[in-house]
């Protein structure tokens, strides 16, 4: 670290802040202070500090690209051994993700712009986008644990207020709860492996624990209770955040939000999620559990998440299982120490992701509807919508050279030799993904019009800017991977690895072309095809398994307790006090009043007590 | 002079209360507290600006004897511990005097009462002699039952009697071992001092320690001993709950740090493991019993019972980070869970229930309650423990200082975190999501009838509220502050226990 580092750099504190304060500038339009002018200057006002935030990143990624990467830190609160401060690691990966999510944030919120043109609590929105956008930045740079973990949080607070931003509607309220309470349920085995790691390693700073997970492997303590359990906890925390299973429910019915927030949910924020565990990868080492568990949960995940995707017929949904899916292709990635292989696919991911919620987006906002359906035909009507749903797809499956082809083959390559079902489970994902993108769009874009899709025209330009920018960059996407050299290039691939690629991709698309499409009912006729249908569509029953079980189990033992404490303990406390109120009241018919005898009585106690003490003084 | 002032202030303005004329209007009395209210707080600044935090000890001390013959003498002190209670107790008996709203009965007694209760909690955590305290811990009580029970609600009689006979329970047992310590000693110096029980038995500490545990245990209120917290809160008026819940059971918590763990340890650590055995118990049990309730206000008061079961953890490990988080949990439960009880005590009074089967769809924009839904977010937040606001980072210190010597009760206690988030969570979506209505749900007819508009919230309710959220969220972003109060005295105050006990 130089001895003093620029002041893009030193102001690398504000990042963070310009988010939190967009939503500050918000505040007087959100609560209705201000009515007159409408909530437009609120959002004018966010889109204008996450730009000046774009471009602070853009200015440090290139110090950074020039001159190495920076770390600075501040204190933040000191106590015995406990020293917490606020950390930033300047690397080019975390401003790289900075960048993403800021520019995510960005071109979400010029879309908000327009999808959310006559919504009346605009300013509301765009208070919470800055929250959401301030604690992402914070949570990509934090060079320590508790930081991470800190606004982590926050990004859970900021998701469930998001998800219940229409909160007079029934299904929000409850998708808003199960958002939080299922985030919450990993941050707090989180902050159980924090707090253990607080208290086993001293330091929270990143660097420090691998230092400590080192000698912990060197000490061969590796594998024994406490470095299992600190492992396990550390990896509950990303998998509510990124909706890995068990734990994926949330990101489902999440959908029930605005979408320009679907947008950055399910690319920004899963990544953010994402890259703490990729930060705390190293340490995972000293828990063989923990990688275990992350292995299986990935490929759960990834398959279960592809799987469950085809038999959605809310568009929505139909992408959202999708997220679940390509992250659980990244834990397996950083499960099995592939961190360059998970952060391509998280960044390729995330833009084409962005993409296809922009293009549906799009579609809802111009026909009212949702449901596949109920639509067909928009191909030719909206040409814009059209083009970035087809390149986000083919980002999204490796069968042309764009961001996930590049991803997927060497992540192949990685598992074909040591873990060949791993490489299949990558394959079928690829080939169950581009299933669905077919299915999807043959019944949009192709099939005939509809009632609801005979008048559509192509957005305003509020919506298709960031579309079609985005478009562009999702094109670019290999181009800017090679700039940044993260590409192992063409002659490192392995040809058998990108031929399967290609072939499990072709294979998808050719089986999601044959497909029957399901014009009228979603459900099928035949008995065993519906039953794995209905299977499918209701996400392997998992809603109703949690409330059988875990919910059921707490309302239980809850209602228990109330019970016990109305009958056990207060009925005890009730007896003793009717005792004590029939002698009080037997010392009233014999003196005169309650309160005399209640002075009577400490009279004779005081007199009894202060002779005593002056007995023992004496 | 500088500590006695923070007793005399109050003391004074009770009386001077009670001796003005009685045709005052009511208006004036409530003026003239807040003015001696207000006076008190920059008289705690004032302490505050003249605190050196570097010593441990206490500090700024007064002493005059006062009837020695029983070793009674008046002598205050002050210390990290004891500071941050004392500033919490000034500002919110302000809020408790600012959010009362016009009373038709008797409303010079209640405001006199109210800074009475002001003098002696300041009293007693200031007293540095063991009668002293125990003098002002009982003073506290009579105005407290009499705020109840004539200003409560309509089961006030019950609930102010089961108030009554708990605490004094409590406050036998207390003096009970204070007493038995001299008469085992054979002294009567009563000042705090863990020489005085140094040169006993281990037996007799263990024997002495018991009654101060159960004593304090009912004051905080540890489970079992906790069934007149929530009858004393659904009935009392929501200044007094404010006061009951941000100050009063601060005094079983102080106790047990104070004269528990100051004054016995030896027994203290003897006893830790079941001590923090029953932390962990304490705080399962409010948590569970918090999920099943209906009425908002019994939710709030068992999440008390959990919250506080934090502190006797904290206390049990006895470490200086968890000593310390015992001091931010004192401070953030003092001022979350005042804010909480004022917001429900607005909900309740624009509406006329706590029900959370009845109420919903508070937020509102025009026609609910948009604003104290938003605090009413951010306070169950900042009490389920989320980052930013002041219950992360006290729990967060507990924990840190717990886990080690107690990991077992330590990793149950964040469980009992995590059910947090879920009853205050079911509170914001049952009462505060969803549409609009003040009627069972059954009743979809009248559902559809009933046309809710709820009156916009006075200042007086919000302005309190709105300076509690702002201290919320300020000790959360910034707790250096209180860190650097009350470092030096958690340092003092910490044991060595051997890590790697039971729990």
């Amino acid at each position: 670290m130089s001895p003093s580092p620029p002041l893009v750099a030193q102001l690398v504190w504000l990042l963070p802040l310009y988010g939190f304060s967009g939503m500050l500038l918000s505040l007087p339009w959100a609560s209705g202070l201000i009515k007159r002018e409408g909530p437009r200057p609120a959002a004018y006002l966010n889109l204008i500090v996450t730009l000046v935030a774009v471009l602070h990143g853009s200015l440090l990624l290139r110090e950074v690209l020039l001159h190495g990467a920076l770390h600075i830190d501040f204190p933040w609160f000191q106590a015995a051994d406990l020293d917490l401060r606020i950390g930033f690691d300047l690397s080019v990966t975390n401003l790289a993700a900075l960048e993403f999510v800021t520019g995510m944030s960005l071109l979400g919120q010029v879309f908000a712009l327009g999808y959310l043109d006559k919504e009346w609590s605009l300013a509301r929105f765009y208070a919470l986008v800055g929250f959401f956008e301030g604690a992402m930045a914070g949570v990509v740079l934090s060079s320590n644990l508790f930081l991470s973990f800190f606004l982590l949080e926050m990004l859970t607070l900021s998701t469930y207020l998001l998800v219940g931003f229409w909160y007079a509607q029934p299904l929000v309220v409850t998708a808003a709860r199960d958002a939080f309470l299922t985030k919450r349920v990993g941050d707090v085995m989180l902050l159980m492996g924090l707090v253990g790691l607080s208290a086993a390693a001293g330091s929270l700073e990143f660097d420090d624990l691998y230092a400590w997970g080192g000698s912990l492997e060197r000490a061969g303590a590796v594998g024994t209770l406490a470095p299992t359990l600190l492992g396990l906890g550390l990896i509950a925390g990303p998998m509510g955040k990124c909706a890995q299973f068990p734990m994926h429910l949330w990101l489902d019915e999440a959908m029930e939000g605005p979408n320009p927030a679907s947008i950055l949910r399910n690319s920004a924020v899963v990544t953010c999620g994402a890259l703490v565990l990729l930060k705390v990868m190293p340490l995972l080492r000293i828990s063989p559990l923990a990688l275990v568990v992350l292995v299986v949960v990935g490929a759960v995940s990834a398959l279960g998440g592809a799987l469950v995707a085809l038999a959605q017929v809310d568009l929505k949904r139909a992408f959202s299982y999708g997220t679940t899916s390509y992250l659980g292709l990244v834990f397996l990635a950083i499960a099995l120490q592939q961190p360059a292989v998970a952060l391509l696919l998280l960044f390729a991911h995330g833009l084409a992701k962005a993409l296809i919620f922009m293009s549906v987006g799009s579609i809802i906002a111009t026909t009212n509807c949702q449901d596949i359906t109920e639509l067909g035909g928009l191909a030719g009507r909206m040409p814009a919508t059209t083009s970035a749903y087809l390149v986000a797809a083919a980002g999204l499956t490796g069968l042309l050279p764009l961001g996930c082809f590049w991803c997927f083959t060497p992540l192949v390559q990685a598992f074909m030799a040591s873990q060949p079902l791993l490489a299949f489970v990558v394959l079928l994902t690829n080939g169950l993904t581009a299933v669905n993108l077919v299915r999807v769009y043959r019944q949009v874009f192709l099939d005939q019009p509809h009632p609801k899709t005979r008048r559509t025209p192509e957005v305003n330009w509020l919506m298709a800017l960031p579309m079609v920018s985005l478009t562009v960059v999702v094109l670019l996407t290999p181009a800017v991977f090679a700039r940044l050299a993260l590409l192992p290039g063409l002659d490192a691939l392995d040809p058998l690895a990108a031929a399967l690629v290609l072939a499990s991709g072709a294979g998808g698309v050719a089986v999601g072309l044959m497909l029957p499409l399901q014009r009228f009912s979603a459900r099928s006729a035949q008995p065993t095809l519906r039953w794995f249908q209905d299977l499918l569509a209701n996400d392997f029953y998992t809603a109703q398994l949690y409330r059988n079980t875990i919910v059921a189990f707490v309302a239980a033992v809850a209602q228990t307790v109330e019970r016990f404490d109305q009958v056990v303990v207060s009925g005890l406390a009730r007896r003793l006090g009717t005792a004590s109120l029939a002698s009080a009241e037997s010392l009233r018919f014999g003196v005169s009043g309650q309160l005399q005898s209640y002075v009577l009585t400490a009279v004779v106690a005081l007199v009894l007590l202060l002779s005593g003490l002056v007995w023992i003084h004496g | 002079m500088t500590l006695s002032l923070l007793l005399l202030i109050p003391a004074l303005g009770a009386l001077l209360l009670l001796l003005l004329p009685a045709g005052l209007p009511p208006q004036r009395g409530r003026v003239f507290t807040l003015v001696v209210l207000a006076l008190q707080l920059m008289w705690s600044l004032r302490v505050l600006l003249a605190f050196d935090p570097t010593q441990g000890g206490l500090q700024l001390q007064e002493s005059v004897t006062w009837v020695g013959l029983i070793g009674l003498d008046y002598r205050l002190g002050i210390d990290g511990l004891s500071l941050p209670l004392v500033l919490l107790n000034s500002a919110l008996t302000l809020v408790a005097a600012l959010c009362t709203r016009d009373l038709s009965q008797r409303p010079r007694l209640y405001f006199a009462l109210l800074m009475l209760i002001s003098a002696a909690v300041n009293g007693a955590f200031l007293a540095d002699n063991l009668l002293l305290f125990f003098l002002f811990y009982e003073l506290e009580l009579i105005p407290l039952w009499l705020l109840i029970a004539v200003w409560g609600g309509a089961g006030r009689a019950v609930a102010a009697t089961k108030f009554l006979i708990f605490t004094a329970v409590s406050g036998f047992l207390i003096l009970g071992s204070f007493l038995g310590l001299a008469f085992t000693t054979g002294s009567v110096d009563f000042s705090i001092s863990p020489l005085l029980a140094g040169s006993l038995p281990l037996a007799s500490q263990l024997t002495l320690l018991l009654p101060l545990l159960i004593g304090f245990g009912i004051k905080i209120p540890l489970v079992p001993f906790h069934t007149w917290l929530p009858d004393a809160h659904t009935q009392a008026s929501t200044p007094v709950s404010v006061l009951l819940a941000g100050v009063l059971l601060k005094l079983g918590t102080y106790g047990l740090l104070r004269f528990g763990l100051g004054l016995f340890p030896e027994a203290w650590a003897v006893l830790a493991p079941w001590l923090a055995g029953w932390a962990a118990l304490s705080v399962l049990y409010g948590s569970l019993a918090a999920i099943a309730q209906r009425d908002m206000k019994r939710m709030v008061a068992f999440s008390s019972v959990g919250h506080m079961g934090y502190v006797l953890l904290a206390a049990a490990a006895a470490t200086p980070i968890s000593l310390l988080g015992a001091v931010f949990q004192m401070v953030s439960h003092g001022v979350i869970s005042a804010l909480l009880f004022l917001l429900v005590g607005i909900v309740y009074r624009k509406t006329g229930t706590r029900d959370l089967e009845v109420l919903r769809g508070l937020l509102n924009p025009e026609r609910g309650l948009p604003y104290t839904g938003t605090l009413m977010i951010l306070g169950v937040m900042a009490s389920a423990g989320l980052p930013g606001m002041a219950g992360f980072i006290s729990e967060f210190l507990i924990f840190r200082g717990s886990i080690t010597p107690f990991p077992v009760a330590t990793l149950v206690s964040m469980v009992g975190s995590a059910l947090t988030a879920v009853y205050f969570l079911l509170l914001v979506n049952r009462a505060f999501f969803g549409r609009l209505a003040i009627t069972p749900p059954q009743d979809a007819r009248l559902d559809a009838l009933l046309d809710v508009r709820l009156a916009p919230v006075a200042l007086r309710e919000t302005v309190p509220a709105t300076a509690l959220a702002i201290a919320v969220v300020a000790i959360g972003l910034l707790p250096a502050g209180l860190g650097h109060l009350s470092e030096a005295a958690s340092q003092v105050m910490a044991l060595d226990l051997l890590p790697g006990g039971a729990g």
